[in-house]
């Protein structure tokens, strides 16, 4: 059984058609990066998958029962959780706050879920701090803890490491692969191939709006196809 | 103490209604919600306390929470209609349905009195209900800008899509902050009515359009001690003002705009600012 | 009824010529300035303390009327508007700081008003301009009426040109569209606002001159009612469009026109009123206006 899937979703602005009939399964306890050049329907497909933006097509489905219809804050309820690509924070809350505000989601929200959240992602220092006096790559981390507080079963990331250096991709890369192994399923988008080739366990690949290729890492990025986006980069696969 | 306060009974009276009134555009300022249909549940609530004190003898009690259960019907109603808009155009969509109301009284025939009005709606409405009443609002308002409700409305006003990301129910919050600026401003309107035992459609104008909104832009909109700012600056500013004479409104008008230009998060925000610089006088590390 | 509509026409060309800067100002460079009414009211003011020295003809104090508009609204802009705009965190706080600012700033000139003309109503009584009726089978027409009519069709006629053809008005329509990709282009922005709020402000003071002639007097806070009126044409029609403004001012005034005549009681000041509320409800970009106009 997947956790998530996508069939023959499509969302097309006016003209444009920014996702055009993508199909997507994600397995339970894995890791799935979802790669491809800018303007090629990552973003999209992440705010398809929350209901952010309707679907002109397709069928969207959480643990086999359709959703392509539901409220999109029912999601979060029904454990599926979310960083932006931008930094998305409070700026008049404390970052305790801001990671806080994705334990809301329940009444009670379970004990040292926040304080958890907060010590996993580093925070530990700069709880009492507000959104606008911290560097870049310590706010995206707010928002993967903000994420993570909500108790998710499913973690979507857009390009959770962008704007850090080596060493805290490094760490946040083995974060997601230590929350992996206690059984979150995660869609990590990233530009850095090095990084997803390190961090999932599947790869898919996108250009123009639709998937041109899917498989293990090693497969996918020595796909021709995905070469040809990437202009003829070659990376190491460790596998 | 007990002469200043029967000399300015009026004035006492006044600034808790104020409050109410500013506090029925702030709640819905703070979810993010540009909405001044507090104004014509303000008149609502003002007709509709008149008319059952005249013609049916409610008590007072009864006629305020008729008037604000009508009120909170229509705001309720408004919310669904204008779920699509937002900023300016929610905004002049309330302000003309505020107006709207004020020109329906005048036509109103013997049921409100016409150009007119009411007259002679009394009650045994005392200033202590008034500011018991008020001292309750503010408390409930104040709880829910703590905790977990006070997070989530910061998250529908700053950022709906991320707010709506971590399970908060970004549309029912809106109708609520109609809802709830309805009963507020009903609430106000009512009591106001049974106070001065009058109401007329010249109360119910674009003036007191302006009037909420400045009290609430001056005072501050995040919160409710801003609205109260407001409330009590504009109710005292006359009487601090009376040197001037008849040139108070250009000093209203100046102390409006310069409120708006220079300083946006109005006298709250200014002394919040003050209180978090003293507490934190420098990061460890941080600029010379 | 053929006097109804051809005062309902002149009614809707004075509506014309107060809405058409506010909607300039308002689609292209995001300024919605609600002293707008004030500026009209104190154009019009001004010249009536004029002529109560001098006796001038009309096209002087339509002269002193738009210079005193135009400079009214660019004092709204340098010290109000543009260091809102400048420091605001995001769009949405400064419309709502302007709207706010706006309505400060209009009472300052209305104050003023009030004070010297204790709210009395004041005209031109002055003016050497004399009123003359002419009579066109069972239509009465005045040359004031002829006035407002001809500056509204060839004023409209100019700014449509001035926006479709000129340099500048191209430059500004660019402004309405995306602002910072104008800038990059090389607009200069500040410039821009500031003539598009004299040209404003112009077109609100010669509205104003010639609604007094009209009328034979207003009153100081004859501005407001005004103010909430061409904010409905301009909604009607469509934010920034010309067409939508001709459109919005002509289908008010006829509309109220209709429901002075026809019913009875006071509903005509709900017929603005209404109009806004239907309007941003059912069709919030008006009948002419740009498909992507922002909603927030």
């Amino acid at each position: 059984m997947t956790v998530i899937e996508a069939r023959d979703v499509a969302v097309h602005y006016g003209g444009i058609k920014a996702v055009d009939g993508v199909d997507l399964a994600l397995e339970p306890g894995r890791i799935c990066g979802l790669l491809g050049p800018n303007g090629s329907g990552k973003s999209t497909l992440l705010a398809a998958l929350t209901r952010l933006v309707p679907l002109t097509r397709g069928t969207l489905l959480l643990d086999g029962a359709e959703y392509q219809n539901a409220a999109p804050a029912s999601l979060a309820r029904r454990g599926v959780a979310r960083t932006f690509q931008t930094v998305r924070l409070l700026p008049d809350l404390t970052v305790a706050e801001n990671v806080r505000l994705g334990a809301d989601l329940r009444r009670r929200a379970p004990a040292g879920v926040v304080d958890d959240a907060i010590e996993r992602t580093g925070l530990g220092d700069v709880v009492r701090a507000r959104p606008g006096e911290l560097s870049y790559g310590m706010s995206r981390r707010v928002e993967i803890a903000r994420a993570l507080a909500t108790s998710p079963r499913l973690l979507l990331l857009d390009e959770p490491t962008a704007g850090m250096n080596q060493a805290e991709r490094q760490e946040i890369s083995e974060l997601l692969r230590r929350l992996r192994d206690e059984g979150l399923t995660q869609l990590l988008v990233e530009h850095d191939v090095q990084l997803m080739i390190d961090t999932c366990d599947d790869l898919v690949a996108m250009n123009f709006g639709a998937v041109v290729a899917h498989g293990s890492p090693a497969e996918v990025v020595t796909d021709p196809d995905v070469q040809r986006a990437y202009l003829g980069k070659k990376w190491r696969a460790h596998a | 103490m007990i002469a200043w306060y029967e000399a300015n009974v009026v004035l006492i009276q006044s600034m808790f209604i104020s409050l109410l009134l500013a506090l029925s555009i702030q709640v819905p300022f703070r979810a993010g919600v540009f909405s001044l249909a507090g104004i014509g549940s303000y008149g609502i609530g003002a007709y509709t306390a008149a008319i059952v004190t005249l013609q049916l003898g409610w008590p007072p009690f009864a006629a305020i929470g008729a008037g604000m259960l009508l009120a909170a019907v229509i705001a309720y109603l408004l919310a669904l209609v204008l779920a699509r808009l937002s900023g300016l155009y929610l905004g002049m969509a309330t302000i003309a349905y505020s107006l709207i109301l004020s020109v329906a009284v005048i036509n109103g025939g013997e049921l409100t009195g016409g150009a007119q009005g009411l007259f002679g709606a009394v009650s045994d409405l005392q200033t202590g209900h008034v500011v018991a009443v008020a001292v309750a609002a503010v408390v409930l308002l104040a709880l829910s800008e703590r905790g977990r409700p006070g997070r989530w409305i910061d998250a529908v006003r700053e950022d709906p899509e991320l707010a709506v990301s971590v399970g908060v129910p970004v549309t029912a919050i809106r109708q609520l902050s109609f809802v709830v600026g309805g009963l507020l401003g009903a609430c106000a309107g009512a009591m106001n009515t049974l106070l001065r035992t009058t109401v007329t459609p010249e109360e119910v104008g674009f003036h007191l359009v302006v009037l909420a909104l400045t009290m609430i832009i001056v005072g501050g909109s995040r919160s409710w001690a801003g609205a109260l700012i407001g409330a009590v600056v504009f109710t005292w500013l006359p009487t601090v003002l009376a040197f001037v004479g008849e040139w108070q409104t250009l000093v209203y008008g100046v102390v409006v705009a310069v409120a708006a230009i220079f300083v946006p998060t109005g006298i709250l925000g200014l002394a919040q600012d003050f209180v978090r610089r003293l507490r934190r006088p420098a990061l460890p590390g941080g600029r010379p | 009824m053929a006097q109804n509509l051809l005062n309902a026409l002149t009614l809707g060309s004075l509506y014309l010529l107060f809405a058409l800067g506010m909607s300039l100002a308002w689609g292209t460079i995001g300024i919605l300035n609600f002293a707008h009414g004030s500026i009209f009211m104190f154009a019009a003011f001004t010249g009536h303390l004029l002529v109560g020295q001098v006796a001038l003809p009309l096209p002087l104090v339509l002269l002193i009327g738009t210079a005193v508009g135009a400079a009214l609204s660019v004092l709204a802009q340098v010290l109000a508007f543009e260091p809102i705009q400048r420091r605001a965190r995001d769009h949405r706080r400064a419309e709502l700081q302007i709207l706010v600012g706006g309505i400060g700033i209009a009472t300052i000139p209305l104050a003023i008003a009030q004070h010297a003309t204790k709210s009395v109503p004041f005209g031109f009584t002055g003016s050497t301009f004399q009123v003359e009726v002419y009579r066109l089978g069972p239509v009465q027409l005045t040359n004031v009426q002829l006035v407002i009519l001809g500056a509204a069709a060839v004023l409209t006629g100019v700014l449509a040109w001035w926006l479709r053809s000129a340099r500048t008005g191209l430059a500004l329509r660019s402004i309405g569209v995306d602002a910072e990709v104008a800038t990059m282009m090389g607009v200069n922005r500040r410039g821009l606002a500031v003539a598009t709020m004299a040209v404003a402000g112009a077109l609100a003071g010669i509205a104003g001159v010639l609604l007094t002639y009209y009328l034979g007097s207003i009153a100081a806070e004859s501005g407001d009612g005004f103010l909430i009126k061409a904010f409905a044409a301009i909604v009607l029609g469509g934010i920034g469009s010309i067409g939508g403004a001709v459109a919005g001012a002509m289908i008010l005034a006829l509309a109220e026109t209709v429901v002075l005549t026809q019913t009875s009681g006071m509903w005509v000041d709900a017929v603005s009123f209404g109009l806004i509320f239907a309007v941003l409800v059912l069709r919030p970009r008006g009948l002419f206006g740009r498909k992507e106009v922002r909603r927030t």
